[in-house]
């Protein structure tokens, strides 16, 4: 699932278990990532960083000579890279502080190997994003990059709504995204009663990339909850 | 502590009322008393009678025989004697020796005033004389000197209201000098208990005629304390241990989870062994749902989740759980139907946003643990006058009657004092009533309206949203 570019980035992987150390590399491993590096404290990660310059870390928040926030703190100091926690306090607390001070996702252990590629490849799509992929669909194909659609040979601009809809719509390509975070991602936090303007902006990029926007096929509703968009390989 | 001062306020009112009563009873029966004696100028009176009783004839006075005979009866002497020689013209036969016949102007003006011979005497004006009646001695007492100057008897009635209205003052004065003294020392005693039920500590001043009950309470408020800081102490202890626990457990379990889920993929592994890697695989998962639920119930029943209540849309909440099991590709033997009414985009509450996704997510995960076979799931959120329900129901094999009343009734083991021994049930109900009662909401549970298991979370609602946009 995850695209080529990703397995080239660099891991840099904190936990003070020897043995989850060489569980998690060998899950990444056998997913194909090729670069990883482990420490088991708060020094050797300061001592690897500095030597491997990683493009994601993986922290775990309890560590023999100190805690995974400080160490993230430390680490961003050197460099601006993404950090995931892995972490057995599975409290809402530890996960808020974890957010507010820049954490980009957590994993609470125990997990399942493929909760954690799944984690581990979100964050490295969304913070090195290769070129924006030409989305097909059904009738057309989007490009993202300069927000056009090419359907039959010609281009149609998207409205910076349209596209912003079409953008959350395709990161969750082929699952359900609810009316409410259709909402925020075109018009921010609280969207409260925006909900007919969101139907008037779907039936207009339907109009755009359906073949029949009438009976579209591309961008489908899901009654009352959401919509869901299908891509084609 | 209203009712202190009430109390106190009645019983000084009662003694304020009980002395005034008493004060009007006696002014009474000293005005009953003194009227029945005063009216003595019955002396007086007679002595004019008598003097009118006189009559002359030939140069001779004579007195009316009844007249006579009453003052016999009552032993009075009598002398009528002229207006001008100042001579007796009559007198009663039992006139006393030592009384003369014969009186100056000196002596009448004596007499009248006061005593002859310690007779007491009264006068009345006849027609030509004067008479004069003699009591036995010691029958009256005569008090002639009294007079008052004419300014003092005629301010007497503003007199007489000042003086009463000093007296009420005074009485009030000290009604509420008492009042307020006794307020005073009261009011610390009755605040220490009134606090003592509350929790908080009490330490009052141990001075003055309450000390000793200050004390009392003081000592009865540390106990408090002491009672209140030992069971927060082991309450604490006992979430923390679990969260220890669970804790330390989390760990391991990544590690056969992850190898099992490895194995269960792994290409060297006949079919048999890959399935037993992947009951492996579901059986940690069971193990890590049930660590997290004993972790989030034992902190949710005693106090210590954290929670982030912030104003929330119930609808987009609901909707994302259910958009979340949808897109986990269980639709095939779980359909999900969403049966909110299609105009209700926005319920707003305070809420837990983790907290309440993770009631519904429990609900939802309830159903499809008890029916293995399969079942349809309907969920909704809809908006009472003063409320939002959101509501989880199948139509799956459900529940008996006897079973519901239990699940209704019976405290989980949990939070369950006496040793239970019948059939425990997860923890996932347990925590989605929690959850409900810290958002001060409640769960009811039912049949459902599709012949399976229902459940119902009402929460208080919070009002509308701003009106709709464009």
């Amino acid at each position: 699932m995850s695209a080529e570019y990703i397995k080239k980035k660099r891991i840099l992987l904190v936990d003070d278990e020897p043995e989850l150390r060489e569980m998690v590399v060998s899950i990444l491993k056998e997913d194909g990532f090729e670069k990883i590096e482990t420490a088991g404290s708060v020094r050797e990660a300061l001592d690897a960083a500095q030597r491997f310059s990683p493009d994601l870390a993986i922290l775990d928040v309890m560590l023999p000579d100190g805690n995974g926030f400080e160490l993230m703190k430390s680490l961003k100091k050197s460099g601006d890279y993404p950090v995931l926690f892995l972490t057995a306090r599975g409290e809402d607390e530890d996960k808020f502080r974890g957010f507010g001070l820049g954490a980009d996702d957590y994993v609470v252990k125990p997990f399942l190997p493929r909760e954690l590629l799944f984690r581990v490849s979100a964050i490295l799509r969304r913070c090195y994003k290769e070129e924006e992929p030409l989305v097909k669909l059904h009738a057309c194909s989007i490009d993202l990059e300069r927000a056009e659609v090419v359907k039959n040979g010609e281009r149609i601009l998207l409205t910076a709504k349209e596209y912003e809809l079409l953008s959350a719509l395709y990161r969750n390509a082929g699952r359900i995204v609810t009316i409410d975070a259709l909402c925020e991602a075109a018009w921010g936090d609280n969207p409260y009663g925006y909900e007919n303007s969101l139907m008037a902006h779907i039936r207009r990029i339907r109009e755009k990339i359906e073949e029949n926007p009438s009976k579209p096929v591309s961008l489908v509703t899901v009654k009352g909850l959401g919509y869901r968009l299908n891509t084609e390989k | 502590m209203k009712s202190i001062p009430k109390l106190i306020r009645r019983f000084l009112g009662i003694l304020l009322l009980s002395t005034v009563l008493f004060l009007m009873l006696n002014i009474g029966f000293l005005v009953a008393f003194t009227m029945r004696h005063t009216p003595n100028s019955r002396p007086w009176s007679a002595a004019q009678e008598a003097a009118d009783a006189m009559t002359e004839a030939n140069g001779t006075w004579t007195i009316s025989p009844e007249m006579e005979q009453k003052l016999q009866s009552e032993q009075v002497w009598a002398v009528y004697i002229d207006n001008e020689t100042g001579q007796a013209l009559w007198h009663s036969g039992n006139l006393p020796e030592e009384i003369p016949l014969q009186y100056t102007a000196s002596q009448i003006a004596s007499l009248t005033r006061g005593y002859l011979s310690d007779y007491p005497t009264f006068t009345g004006t006849g027609e030509k004389g004067l008479m004069i009646l003699g009591y036995p001695k010691e029958s009256f007492w005569k008090h002639m000197y009294a007079s008052w100057d004419f300014q003092m008897i005629e301010s007497v009635p503003r007199t007489i209201l000042t003086v009463l209205g000093a007296n009420i003052i005074l009485v009030l004065v000290i009604y509420l000098g008492a009042n307020s003294g006794l307020l005073r020392s009261v009011k610390p005693i009755a605040e220490g208990i009134q606090k003592l039920p509350t929790g908080e500590a009490v330490s009052l001043k141990e001075r003055g005629i309450l000390s000793e009950l200050a004390a009392d309470i003081n000592q009865t408020s540390e106990m408090l304390q002491t009672q209140k800081y030992l069971l927060m102490k082991k309450e604490a202890a006992r979430a923390n241990w679990i969260a220890g626990v669970s804790h330390d457990i989390r760990t391991p379990l990544s590690m056969v989870m992850g190898y099992a889920d490895q194995l269960s993929e792994s290409k060297g592994l006949n079919e048999e062994e890959k399935k037993k890697a992947e009951v492996i695989v579901r059986q940690s998962r069971r193990i890590k749902n049930l660590i997290n639920d004993l972790n989030l119930a034992s902190k949710l029943e005693y106090n210590m989740q954290p929670l982030s209540m912030k104003q929330e849309n119930a609808v987009a909440i609901v909707r994302q759980v259910v958009v979340d099991f949808m897109n986990m590709d269980i639709e095939q033997r779980y359909p999900i139907q969403w049966e909110t009414p299609e105009d209700l985009n926005v319920c707003l509450i305070r809420a837990d946003r983790e907290l309440l996704m993770r009631a519904v997510s429990n609900l939802i995960q309830n159903s499809m643990n008890h029916n293995e076979e399969g079942c349809t799931i309907y969920v909704s959120v809809t908006e009472t006058e003063k409320n939002c329900e959101i509501c989880v129901e199948d139509d799956g094999r459900g529940v008996t009657d006897e079973e519901l009343k239990k699940l209704t009734a019976a405290p989980h083991y949990m939070v369950c004092d006496s040793s239970a021994t019948e059939q425990r049930h997860g923890l996932g109900l347990l925590i989605v009533r929690q959850i409900a009662r810290s958002h001060g909401g409640r769960i009811v549970i039912s049949h459902g309206s599709h012949n399976g298991f229902g459940v119902r979370i009402i929460l208080p609602g919070e009002g509308k949203p701003p009106a709709q946009r464009d």
